[in-house]
């Protein structure tokens, strides 16, 4: 964040667009700072997101699906939905943008030391979760963390994000990577059927474990049931929210929930946190 | 130290030489707060339709330029760091600055746009010898002659002001304009003054907060927005009420970003890039309002976001009136007082 | 007045009463002296509320667009021509509209009152016939009704509504529509007419309440609040665009504006809206002969063409 105007972004150039999905909606971004010194304050933490600007264009919030321990860069994946995101899909490997971040708190990292930790992802909604996992596996860290068991889903394999990661996860043996699509398809070798079912068929203990979940609200309805069935407490699962945003300094007014500002005091909340709020979003 | 009514055009042209003055101004009707370049054009005592907020925080205002080519990336902000006076702002005004400081320079960010205009503005406020029917400050923790926010406060007592330090920045400014010291005589008259001020309206805030935290999901919302029809009068005229947006204005890669008062009253306000909206309806949208300025606000910053200048009351086009939903509010039964 | 009143308020409980409908849109009395406001009665108690008086300025048909229940309105001659403009264009389901037509004389003019009474607050107002008093501290000042109603109004030829399932209130006499203002401004210079409308912009503050106020304003995404592409600046300041945001507004509306000056009314900077829309209707009218919302039975004048229709904007006859 730029210590003087926090509006102000920093320029970062873009060195790989990477078209991520079948359905060629989502493009996967890595950025590098252009200054050594932007680079040094830029300390952030998974779930954090920033917004990502593109000049002549304006900007809008995106989760960095980066991880601390990638240092040099910071990586995005977008889905092409309006003004910001439809320029970032045509941008050329080699062009500045501006970040403006990091933003937002984040997973609660240090207070899950010792704990079990289940992520439950769906869709494109992963980015974070991403951020997350890397920062885990990291070899300085793995030990002070239990058991990681991840069950992530897509509609189809062609919308699945990170493919060859997610393959590099199922094959170590410190982390249970659960991929799933919601109907068989021809090519698929894998699980099928859809997260809150795999959820129940994995059935991760509750004991010392903490869930985050991200994904489509549909997603999320259903699985809450699943892991309350598992003996998950509300303090227990942690859910990242998404608002309209602008500013991202809990200033603009618009991505409030009661009296909290998502973009400040979130978007990271326990879904104890959530259920003394407004039900408005 | 008094001022006397028939030199204060005079002084203000002083002024003009050494700050960038704001004072209300009478045009076509409507008074608003402008950049004057002549103490005559200063019509002090007036209300104006626009809140005073403008000067810290305009309706449009450019952050910064940019521009892309191959010699790389060039950003420019622009602080407006003018040393400014302005001149006849209201009480409940002037109170209205302090709360949005609370929004702009929060526990991690500084919005440095306003707290650098914030810092450079002097404000000198006049109080309300006769308060509008419309005006409610007492009823929201406020009155006519409320210091809060000022630098000086001026009290009207016939044909001239008496001038008082409220800060320290007020003395220093009072000290330099040479005025002569105010006798006991005008010291009475202007407690006298400050004592007449009545006000008409009143409303009973007490316990609003603690009633709206339990009342998101009442009915009452339902039929509150009825015939309020979205629109941004009572929120653009309101002098707390900082929602903004912000927008590129661009072409090819040179532009800049600019941010425009936006209001929750729009249903584009919360609209999603999924399509998804939590705020549907005028009903989430004036729930909202009532709860951001009554509940949300006091929350956040031990304050309730009203300073009962009555510009809302005045400027909604279907007559809403915020003091009968404060009243409404009081009245709902919540369940919660059963016991 | 209060005849008026019972009469509004009589036929409102028994449409209620006998469930011949699920609400009724009216006026209640204002909490400002010089104003109504807009009012939903869904009981019988609830009618009781309901009032008529010269201070009934907002455009209800505002109210009725798209809704699943039986309604009622309490409709004056403008907001009757935007509900007969309405169900044309399938906004209004006829059916299920019960029009109690009140005949209207015109409505006062707040701003007018406050011009009046020069910067002195009118807390208390008493009308006997003609006439109103306007009272106040250390005020009270009498003005004929007449001097005080909006422009739109005195300019009105339709305060007799042009439909209705139930009529209140006495016949008005016939009135020509009269073009005075706009052939006024027609009349000057195309340098004054823009240095006019650049002063009238510059008061904007894009609040959106004139198009909000518009019956016939409902599109799902005004375009100015498109997002791709922007069509217009969203900046306040440029009266540019502001101008730009209200000539467009004015383009939608021709041959649908129902010159009730709603959006005027609704304007709280003041701002000469009705030039705009009026213009709009002058044109309209002396191009097609067609005014809107006057008769049920005939095509939306752009929605209709014919061979020899005039056509001065493609060539010069
Ligand atoms: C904390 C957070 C993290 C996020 N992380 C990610 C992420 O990792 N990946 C991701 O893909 N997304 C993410 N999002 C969502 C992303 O910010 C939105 O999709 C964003 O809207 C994209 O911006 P845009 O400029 O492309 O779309 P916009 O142009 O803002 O608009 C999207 C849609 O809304 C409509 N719209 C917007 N504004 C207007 C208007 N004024 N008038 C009319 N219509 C309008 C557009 O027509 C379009 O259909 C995140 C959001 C938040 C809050
Ligand atoms: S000014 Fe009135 S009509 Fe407009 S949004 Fe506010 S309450 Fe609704
Ligand atoms: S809510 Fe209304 S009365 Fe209160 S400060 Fe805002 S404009 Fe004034
Ligand atoms: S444009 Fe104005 S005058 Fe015309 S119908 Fe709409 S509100 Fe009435
Ligand atoms: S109501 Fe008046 S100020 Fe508001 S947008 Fe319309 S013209 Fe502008
Ligand atoms: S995005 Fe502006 S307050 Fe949250």
């Amino acid at each position: 964040m730029n210590k003087n105007n926090p509006y102000l972004p920093i320029p970062m150039r873009l060195v790989k667009n990477f078209c991520e999905t079948e359905d060629k909606l989502i493009h996967t971004f890595d950025l590098e700072f252009v200054n050594k010194e932007d680079q040094e304050n830029f300390k952030y933490l998974p779930g954090q997101f920033a917004e990502l600007m593109v000049y002549g264009q304006g900007e809008a919030p995106f989760g960095i699906a980066s991880s601390p321990n990638e240092p040099g860069i910071l990586k995005f994946s977008v889905a092409k939905v309006g003004v910001v995101s439809k320029a970032l899909h045509l941008l050329e490997e080699g062009s500045t943008v501006g970040v403006r971040g990091p933003l937002g708190n984040w997973y609660p990292v240090e207070d899950l030391k010792g704990k079990n930790i289940v992520i439950i992802g769906g869709g494109f909604a992963f980015t974070t979760l991403r951020s997350t996992i890397q920062y885990l596996l990291d070899p300085v860290r793995r030990g002070d963390y239990g058991d990681i068991t991840v069950v992530y889903g897509a509609r189809n394999p062609g919308l699945l994000l990170y493919k060859e990661e997610l393959q590099e996860w199922e094959n170590r043996d410190d982390i249970n990577m659960v991929t799933t699509i919601d109907r068989p398809a021809e090519g698929w070798e894998g699980r099928t059927g859809f997260v809150p079912a795999v959820v129940e068929e994995v059935a991760p203990s509750a004991e010392n474990t903490v869930c985050i979940i991200c994904g489509p609200p549909v997603m999320i309805k259903f699985t809450q049931p699943v892991l309350e069935k598992l003996g998950f407490t509300p303090e227990q699962i942690i859910m990242s929210l998404e608002m309209r945003m602008k500013c991202g300094l809990g200033m603009c007014g618009r991505c409030n929930i009661g009296s909290k500002y998502v973009c400040k005091d979130g978007p990271v909340f326990t879904l104890e946190q959530l259920k003394k709020l407004p039900n408005e979003y | 130290m008094i001022i006397n009514k028939s030199e204060i055009a005079g002084l203000l042209d002083n002024l003009v030489k050494e700050y960038r003055v704001y004072a209300p101004v009478q045009k076509d009707g409507i008074v608003t707060f402008e950049q004057i370049n002549e103490g005559t054009q200063a019509k002090p005592g007036a209300t104006s339709k626009k809140p005073p907020k403008e000067i810290l925080f305009p309706q449009s205002e450019e952050l910064f330029n940019y521009q892309v080519d191959s010699q790389g990336l060039r950003m420019e902000d622009k602080i407006d760091d003018t040393k400014s006076v302005a001149f006849g702002v209201r009480p409940c005004d002037a109170k209205s600055m302090m709360l949005l400081d609370n929004v702009f320079h929060n526990d991690e960010y500084e919005d440095v746009y306003y707290t650098t205009r914030r810092k450079n503005t002097l404000i000198i406020s006049v109080g309300c010898n006769q308060p509008a029917s419309t005006c409610f400050c007492t009823s929201v923790g406020s009155s006519p002659f409320d210091t809060d926010g000022s630098d000086v406060l001026l009290t009207d007592i016939g044909d001239s002001y008496l001038a008082e330090a409220i800060t320290e920045q007020g003395k220093e400014f009072l000290c330099k304009l040479n005025l002569p010291a105010s006798d006991d005589q005008a010291k009475t008259k202007a407690e006298e003054t400050k004592k007449q001020a009545q006000l008409t309206s009143e409303v009973d805030t007490t316990g609003i907060k603690e009633k709206l935290d339990d009342m998101f999901d009442h009915p009452y919302w339902e039929s509150l927005y009825e015939k309020c029809l979205g629109c941004g009068a009572c929120t653009y005229l309101c002098p707390t009420c900082h929602c903004f947006d912000i927008a590129d204005e661009a072409k090819d890669c040179a532009g800049c970003r600019v941010r425009n008062w936006d209001s929750c009253m729009f249903p584009l306000f919360t609209l999603h890039g999924s399509g998804h909206n939590p705020r549907t309806s005028g009903k989430e949208r004036w729930r909202q309002r009532a709860m951001h300025k009554f509940n949300y606000f006091v929350e956040r910053y031990n304050a309730s976001a009203c300073v009962g200048c009555g510009r809302c009351i005045k400027n909604c086009p279907v007559n809403l009136d915020i003091r009968q939903v404060i009243a409404d509010i009081k009245a709902q039964d919540t369940g919660s007082e059963v016991s | 007045m209060q005849k008026l009143t019972k009469e509004i308020q009589d036929t409102a409980k028994k449409l209620l009463e006998e469930n011949k409908v699920d609400l009724v849109v009216g006026f209640a009395k204002g909490s400002l002296p010089l104003r109504s406001t807009p009012y939903f009665a869904r009981t019988a108690e609830q009618a009781e509320e309901l009032v008529w008086n010269q201070f009934c300025e907002n455009n209800l048909a505002n109210y009725l667009k798209k809704r699943e229940e039986k309604v009622a309105v309490v409709a004056k001659g403008c907001d009757i021509r935007a509900i007969v403009a309405l169900i044309k264009e399938n906004q209004i389901n006829r059916d299920n509209l019960y029009i109690i037509g009140v005949t209207c004389q015109g409505m006062i003019d707040r701003n007018k009152a406050d011009e009046l009474v020069n910067g002195k607050e009118i807390l208390e107002t008493e009308t006997n016939g003609e006439e109103i008093v306007l009272k106040g501290k250390d005020l009270e000042q009498k003005a004929k009704v007449e001097e005080l109603l909006y422009d739109t109004c005195t300019r009105c030829a339709y305060g007799n509504p042009v439909i209705y399932d139930e009529l209140i209130g006495e016949e008005q006499p016939a009135k020509e529509p009269n073009f005075e203002d706009i052939e006024k401004f027609e009349a000057l210079s195309a340098e004054e007419r823009a240095q006019y409308l650049a002063k009238e912009m510059e008061k904007c503050i894009r609040c959106y309440a004139c198009r909000n106020a518009c019956p016939m304003c409902y599109c799902d995404t005004c375009f100015v609040d498109e997002s791709t592409p922007q069509w217009i600046s969203k900046r306040a300041n440029s009266a540019k665009d502001n101008l730009i945001f209200q000539g467009v507004r004015v383009f939608h509306q021709l041959g649908r504006c129902a010159d009730c000056g709603a959006c005027e009314r609704a304007c709280p900077m003041g701002i000469n809206l009705s030039l705009l829309t009026r213009k709009g209707v002058k044109d309209v009218k002396e191009t097609y002969g067609y005014e809107a919302g006057l008769n049920p039975d005939d095509k939306p004048v752009l929605s209709d063409f014919e061979t020899d229709d005039p056509q001065p904007f493609l060539m010069k006859e």
